[in-house]
C-alpha cells in the first residue's frame, strides 16, 4: 500500500521528503522535562509562525519539538559569536537561578538573579554598572526592568518565550516553557552544550560534565535550595 | 486646471549623499534615527548579514527577515 503511495507521489512530481534533522537530545528527555508545554493563553504570533504543534481540549497549547530544538541550535549560535564577557544571563524567577548560574559557570558569562537593580545597563556612575553586548532572559514577563534597560541601550536580547509572555523588545525568541524547574535546567543545559560544541570547547557528540539535573533547583520541605 | 495637467513628469537623479549611511530597519525599511532605541546584530542563523531593528518594530514584535539566508525572526 504504501509502495503504491509513493509511486503515485513520484508520478505527481512531487519533491521527496527530506530526512529529518536529529533532535540535540532524545526525545523523551524532552517530553519528561515537560519543555513543549504552553499555558492557556493564546498568542498569535507563535501561532501564526508554526511554534504552537496543537491546542489540547483543556485548552493548554503544545509548542512544536522541532521549532523548540531548532531556536535553540540558532540561539546558541548567536551566543557565540558574542565575547563571553559581555553577555549577561538574568533570571528573576527563583526556578531559573541555578540554570543561570550553571550555564553562566560553563559558557563564562556574567549571572545576574534575582533583583535587578535599575541602572545596571544605564547608568555608568553605579559600582554594579555592567557593559552587555547581549542579554539572555528568562521570562520577559518577569524581567521587565532588563528588558527595558537593554531596548534603551541598543542591546539585543535572546528570551525564552511561553504563550504567554509579550515579546516586545526581544530580538530572537525561543519558544518553550519558561515555567518549569525540569524545563528551565533542560534549556540552559542544552543551550550551555551547543554553545560549547561551536565554540570547539566540546567535541561534536561529547556531553557537558554534569547531568541537566545538575541544572535544576532542589526543592525540599524546607523551600528552594541552591 | 487643464495646465497643470500639461506639466510633463521629470525623473531627476537621486542627489548623491555624502558621508555615513543612513541605517534601515530590516523590518519596515525606515532610516532609524540617532537617538532611538533601536538594535543592530548579525543574523543568528548564518551570521553574515547586519540587522537592524527600529524601536517600533521591537516593541511591536515585527518580525525580520535576513536578506542573506531567509532566516525569520524574532
Amino acid at each position: 500500500m504504501s509502495e503504491e503511495r509513493r509511486e503515485t507521489k513520484e508520478e505527481q512530481g512531487l519533491a521527496p521528503v527530506p530526512p529529518q534533522e536529529e533532535l540535540l537530545i532524545a526525545i523523551e528527555r524532552y517530553l519528561a522535562a515537560g519543555v513543549r508545554l504552553g499555558t492557556r493563553v493564546s498568542n498569535a504570533y507563535l501561532q501564526r509562525r508554526g511554534f504552537v504543534f496543537s491546542v489540547r481540549p483543556d485548552g493548554l497549547r503544545i509548542l512544536n519539538l522541532r521549532k523548540i530544538d531548532e531556536r535553540i541550535r540558532i540561539a546558541a549560535r548567536m551566543i557565540a559569536m558574542y565575547d563571553p564577557e559581555r553577555v549577561v544571563a538574568y533570571s528573576a524567577k527563583p526556578y531559573g537561578f541555578k540554570p543561570v548560574e550553571m550555564f553562566c559557570k560553563f559558557v563564562k558569562c556574567r549571572a545576574l538573579t534575582g533583583r535587578f537593580i535599575p541602572g545596571t545597563f544605564t547608568n555608568p556612575n553605579l559600582n554594579h554598572y555592567i557593559e552587555a553586548d547581549l542579554l539572555i532572559s528568562t521570562d520577559p514577563k518577569a524581567d521587565v526592568q532588563a528588558i527595558e534597560e537593554a531596548a534603551r541601550m541598543g542591546i539585543p536580547v535572546i528570551a525564552l518565550v511561553d504563550t504567554d509572555t509579550p515579546i516586545s523588545y526581544v530580538d530572537l525568541i525561543i519558544p518553550c516553557n519558561n515555567k518549569g524547574r525540569r524545563s528551565l535546567a533542560l534549556i540552559y543545559w542544552l543551550l550551555a552544550r551547543q554553545v560549547l560544541r561551536i565554540r570547539g570547547e566540546l567535541k561534536e557528540n561529547e556531553d557537558l560534565p554534569v547531568p541537566p539535573e545538575e541544572f535544576e533547583v532542589k526543592v525540599s520541605l524546607e523551600g528552594i535550595s541552591q | 486646471m487643464g495646465y497643470l495637467m500639461s506639466i510633463p513628469r521629470v525623473e531627476r537623479p537621486r542627489p548623491v549623499l555624502h558621508g555615513p549611511g543612513v541605517p534601515v530597519c530590516t523590518s519596515c525599511g525606515k532610516p532609524i534615527k540617532p537617538y532611538e532605541r533601536a538594535t543592530h546584530f548579525l543574523c543568528p542563523n548564518c551570521g553574515k548579514a547586519e540587522i537592524w531593528r527600529c524601536e517600533h518594530c521591537r516593541r511591536t514584535g515585527n518580525p525580520y527577515k535576513c536578506p542573506v539566508c531567509g532566516f525569520e525572526g524574532p
